[in-house]
């Protein structure tokens, strides 16, 4: 039986590559994604690791009671070096700029993972040394001096301590000891410990000590030494201990990656297994096609004495040989792919230092060769039935074209129709919960439960609906023609191939226009909530706050750089100013009450805005909120009128350093709003500075690169201050979506081309079996054009069905998934991502187009003479 | 036996009393090359007239397909010329054929190879919808009934019978009212009796409807059905009968093999 099957792949060859290849890429993609895992977790290891250099032994303490003389662990028998490995956090000042950077103590060489580019080591108080890098941030050389924040703890809580050291030398990180923190800065470790116990108000000591080893000590021995001396064991479990470097590094390592390692490899692999799953719909569709294909021989086989059970096992042999070959080809390929990521990163000098060659542990070969020959012989079950199927007759009956289209069963039905009407209402459900009672989280589990039943309903009820589908679009095209019409009648003559082939498709093209619509309503709604929330499109104010906790001002230079930068239409003015009001008061529990009542203990204060009022409204989003601004009158919010019982129309004084005024209330939409005409406030705080700005962009302008623009402004003015507002929010939202859409997408690729590989695969095979009435056809009268044009409509009907279909079922669910999950920040405003549905439905169309001119080559191979030949 | 006459020529002569339907002019076809090299048709001279149905016989590998093939502008002559009507259609290009099989010539195939997923309706309009041609509803319906067809039109290949097949197949080839019809062993899948429908349908066709029809048979007895015999061996024109009977036939090729001895026998190695 092995011989014959053996003879049947062989001579089925070109059909089964093609399957083959879909398995390929899915175990490529599980492999790759293991490798991937395995790169990250010894990459975290390995930094981990570098951070204690040649160390032979890490101790560790608690904070309470930390390691206070390191020294004395140096003149154990055995130990050449003992030093802290703690680090602390110090902001580094030059001028107005501050970094926050990691700072570690000063160790013997071989303990200190940091080489000096340049200078040497601290060596005393006054000294620091500098990731390079950072060095070129602050603008500081070997010789300049630096201002150091740190903080000591006092009887009254921490106070703020500033040391100015030298700087006296630059530091490189080569083993990405400290990569996640870019780098290191060291101090003399006296200087470290002495500052760690002020700052903590602990004893002087350190909570890791690194311990290197002289040449061939006896490192048990000198374990057991160090862990009676600091009266430990050799057990992180304990509070103290002493243990091997590998040890420690690999305990650090797993606490600091956590789950997140097993998170990624979950979220890629779920990507992984729908390629997979879309892979098992090309191999199912192949084999169903080469068992009709075999009828014959299968009946044949039968006739001379092979029972039904050796029939079937033999296609499921030749699925398990299949899926091995093609596993191990994925893994391969996996590997390859891996590898050469790898040296593409080394050849592009990544910050983070990744190992030179990936690890193949026995998992990334063997999980993707399971995987992959269990989806192989799992999608050839069905076709495996029906072989045994095959009847001992069919030998004798004449070849009648394997064009079997059996009757997809009545439970089939059945249990499709429930899953996608159960699966519907609970995703409207989902979604309703979503806007509705406000329940995100409930309701996008429903939602995704519901979208998950539904589609499971849809894919697998696909063989009834899908092919009337097909027909209504061939239909229409049909009527273009005899060429047409052809093509429209091929894709129903198997109902239930053209239907696998579409789905295989539909799964991706559905994933991937679902993400795009969710992140094109998420988008919509977040634009909207954030031109609520901020009335301008960009905000820039001074971060600098003077003694009496008033911002400064903003130097004119950078006024004036902000209003001409590129895409900015126009400015306008702004002034935080504090003012009193007599009428109002604050009682015992911060309650507002009018001035005169008997609980009023405290003077109440408004945080108002002074701006200039046509100014303003030419700038803001809504000028309806400063409607009523003008000189003697204060716009209010709908939250401060309420709270204050204030109406339109009442009056209010203001008062401030410059006198008492009484002003006309002015009551707008915006709830938080506080304006004042800057005349107004001008006259009430003598001393008003612009310490801020609005800034609208123009309507051309592309947003991201203004906000950009005016960044660049601000920063080049080196001044402290902050670009805020809608657009600057947005685009960081848009760049967070971008990326997020754009990796989600990236991985549901695959299973997109191992579907077009599927809609060949249909195809070829298709044009192998009509070999004869290609032939036919030829003969009397279609042309080499009009065959090609056949086969071409044929691959635009099947890929484009699944892509249309697949569009339509994804903005459904991206709509329904984004109802559910942000119906709560107010309406959900449902967009439809045009660019991206256009352009899935292109690459779709023109995938199917390129799928059909490797079969046509092969139809037109077919000369007309064959359609004569008898057999 | 009675009127027939065996004459072995190697020139046919053109009937008096038409115009010529198709000609052969010094016809060669070879496949292989070097040693392997097989000489299928070794110049041949042959004509057909208009409004007659022609048989070519000969034994199995003579050449009697690959002479058809070449007259209906299937394949390519290595030599010699072929013409339909007054077109010369060796060395036409592959657009210009499909035009000429489109509008001028109609095949009969051994295996009916009708389209399984149209009707029988659908199937007998094809060429004319590839064409972009309209139906000439009074011919389709003449062809229809003269084939009895009438109750068969909407039901799809795979529910007649193989003489109903073949007789769709046969007004598909009859439908855009061709110069010629090739049929190649028409009758080779079929029973004996819906051999003979088909027959006397085509040569209906031929009386009653005024076609031209160049059959290939091994059979004597379908040959006989012919107005004229074509014989042929080993690649060459070996004779023709006129008028045949199934006897004259069997006689005319019981010649052959004594004319060429052993050889013709182990030609049944070949494909028929
Ligand atoms: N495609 C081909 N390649 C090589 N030889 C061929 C081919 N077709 C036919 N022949 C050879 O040409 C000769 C004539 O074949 P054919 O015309 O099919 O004979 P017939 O139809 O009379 O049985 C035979 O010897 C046959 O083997
Ligand atoms: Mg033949």
């Amino acid at each position: 039986m092995l011989q014959i099957t053996l003879a049947q792949m062989r001579r089925s060859a070109g059909r089964l590559t093609a399957a083959g290849i879909a398995i390929v890429i899915g175990t490529a993609f599980v492999a790759a994604t293991l490798l991937a895992g395995a790169v990250i977790t010894r990459t975290v290891n390995d930094s981990i690791a570098a951070r204690y250099a040649d160390a032979d032994l890490v101790i560790g303490a608690t904070t309470d009671t930390p390691i206070t003389d390191v020294g004395a662990l140096e003149a154990i028998d055995g130990v050449t070096a003992a030093a802290p490995v703690n680090g602390t956090s110090l902001g580094l000042t030059v001028g107005n700029r501050t970094v926050y950077q990691l700072t570690i103590p000063t160790t013997d060489p071989r303990l200190m993972p940091l080489d000096v580019t340049d200078g040497a080591m601290p060596d005393g108080r006054d000294q620091v040394a500098l990731p390079a890098d950072v060095a070129e941030r602050l603008d500081v050389a070997v010789g300049d001096t630096v201002a150091v924040t740190r903080d000591e703890m006092t009887d009254g809580g921490w106070q703020q301590i500033t040391e100015q050291p030298v700087v006296v030398g630059l530091l490189d990180d080569p083993y990405g000891a400290y990569a996640q923190s870019q780098g290191a800065a060291v101090l003399d470790a006296d200087t470290f410990l002495d500052w760690e116990a002020a700052s903590w108000g602990t004893e002087r000591g350190a909570t890791e000590v690194s311990v290197a080893l002289d040449p061939g000590a006896d490192v048990a021995a000198v374990q057991a030494a160090l862990a009676a001396e600091i009266g430990g064991t050799t057990s992180t479990d304990d509070a103290r201990w002493v243990v091997e470097t590998d040890v420690r590094a690999s305990e650090v390592a797993a606490s600091f990656t956590g789950d997140q390692d097993l998170m990624f490899l979950v979220f890629v692999l779920t990507f992984a297994a729908i390629a997979l799953v879309v892979a098992g719909l090309v191999i199912a569709n192949t084999f169903q096609v080469l068992v009709a294909q075999r009828t014959r021989t299968l009946a044949l086989l039968r006739c001379v004495g092979a029972d039904k059970a050796q029939v079937g096992r033999g296609v499921l042999t030749e699925a398990a040989i299949l899926g091995a070959i093609a596993s191990a080809a994925g893994v391969l390929l996996g590997v390859l792919l891996g590898q050469s990521a790898l040296w593409i990163a080394h050849a592009m000098d990544v910050a983070v230092p990744l190992p030179d060659t990936i690890a193949l542990t026995w998992q990334v070969i063997v999980i993707p060769m399971v995987v992959g020959v269990l989806v192989t012989v799992g999608a050839a079950l069905v076709p495996a039935r029906v072989a045994t199927r095959v009847a001992p007759l069919a030998a004798l009956r004449p070849a009648d074209g394997p064009s079997v289209s059996r009757r997809a069963g009545r439970v089939r039905l059945v249990l499709s129709l429930l899953a996608t009407v159960f699966g519907f209402a609970l995703l409207a459900g989902g979604a309703l919960l979503g806007t509705i009672a406000q329940e995100p989280t409930v309701g996008l589990l429903a939602g995704i439960a519901g979208g998950a039943s539904s589609f499971i309903g849809v894919a697998v009820g696909a063989v009834f609906w899908l092919p009337k589908v097909t027909s209504l679009a061939g239909r229409l095209v049909g009527t273009s023609g005899p060429t047409a019409r052809l093509a429209a009648a091929n894709t129903l003559r198997n109902p239930r191939r053209t239907a696998t082939t579409s789905t295989a498709l539909l799964i991706g093209v559905t994933l991937v226009a679902m993400m795009s619509t969710g992140a094109a309503s998420a988008r919509a709604s977040l634009t909207e909530a954030l031109d609520e929330q901020y009335p301008v499109d960009v905000v820039v104010s001074s971060t600098f706050y003077d003694d009496a906790g008033v911002p400064t001002a903003l130097p004119d230079e950078l006024r004036a750089e902000v209003a001409t930068a590129e895409g900015v239409s126009s400015v306008a003015d702004l002034a935080n100013v504090t003012l009193e009001s007599p009428d109002f008061a604050l009682d015992e529990d911060g309650a507002w009450v009018p001035a005169d009542s008997a609980d009023a203990v405290s003077p109440w204060t408004l945080d108002i805005l002074a701006v200039d009022p046509a100014a303003a409204r030419a700038v803001m989003n809504a000028p309806g909120d400063l409607a009523g601004l003008e000189a003697g009158t204060v716009v209010l919010g709908s939250w401060f009128a309420d709270g204050l019982e204030l109406s339109a129309g009442d009056t209010m004084a203001l008062s401030g350093p410059g006198g008492t005024e009484s002003f006309t209330v002015a009551v707008v939409d915006d709830p938080y709003a506080s304006y004042l005409a800057w005349e107004d406030a001008a006259a009430a705080e003598p001393g008003l500075v612009a310490n801020g700005m609005y800034v609208s962009l123009s309507d051309a302008a592309d947003p991201n690169a203004a906000v950009g623009a005016i960044q660049f402004a601000v920063a080049d003015a080196d001044e402290p201050a902050q670009v805020t507002g809608a657009v600057v929010e947005r685009a960081m939202f848009d760049q967070l979506i971008d990326t997020l859409l754009g990796i989600v997408v990236g991985l549901l690729a695959v299973a997109v081309v191992i579907a077009l590989i599927g809609v060949a695969n249909t195809l070829s095979l298709s044009v192998i079996e009509r070999r004869k009435e290609s032939a036919t056809l030829r003969a009397i009268g279609l042309s080499k054009a009009q065959l090609r044009g056949m086969l071409a409509i044929e691959g635009l009907l099947i890929a484009g069905v699944g892509a249309v279909l697949g569009v339509a079922l994804g903005l459904v669910y991206g709509w329904s998934g984004a109802a559910a999950a942000l119906g709560v920040m107010g309406d959900v405003t449902l967009s439809v991502p045009w660019r991206d549905v256009a352009l899935v439905l292109l690459v779709a169309l023109v995938a199917g187009l390129v799928a059909s001119v490797a079969p046509a080559r092969t139809a037109l191979k077919a000369s007309p003479v064959e359609a004569l030949a008898a057999d | 036996m009675d009127t027939t006459v065996f004459v072995p020529v190697n020139d046919t002569d053109t009937p008096a009393d038409g115009r010529l339907a198709v000609r052969a002019r010094g016809l060669t076809k070879t496949y292989g090359t070097g040693e392997a090299q097989v000489r299928a048709l070794d110049g041949v001279d042959v004509d057909f007239a208009e409004g007659r149905f022609t048989a070519i016989m000969g034994p199995s590998g003579s050449g009697k397909s690959t002479l058809m093939h070449l007259l209906a502008g299937l394949d390519t002559a290595t030599s010699g010329q072929a013409f339909l009507g007054t077109t010369e259609i060796t060395g036409l290009g592959d657009k210009a054929l499909t035009r000429l099989r489109r509008d001028r010539v109609g095949f009969v195939f051994q295996q009916f190879n009708l389209l399984p997923m149209f009707s029988a309706r659908d199937n007998i309009t094809l060429p004319l919808e590839l064409a972009g041609a309209k139906v000439d509803h009074v011919w389709f319906d003449t062809l229809v009934r003269t084939l009895g067809l009438e109750q068969r039109l909407e039901h799809r290949p795979s529910e007649l019978s193989g003489g109903q097949q073949q007789r769709v197949a046969i007004a598909r080839a009859l439908i855009a009212q061709p110069e010629v019809v090739f049929a190649d062993e028409p009758t080779g899948n079929l029973d004996s009796r819906s051999g003979a429908e088909v027959l006397s349908f085509l040569r209906r066709s031929v009386r009653e409807l005024g076609r031209t029809i160049i059959m290939v048979t091994h059979d004597p007895a379908a040959a006989a059905y012919a107005d004229r015999v074509i014989l042929i061996a080993d690649g060459r024109i070996a004779g023709e009968i006129s008028d045949p009977t199934p006897e004259a036939v069997l006689a005319g090729l019981d010649a052959l093999r004594s004319l060429e001895g052993p050889v013709a026998d182990d030609g049944t190695q070949a494909g028929a």
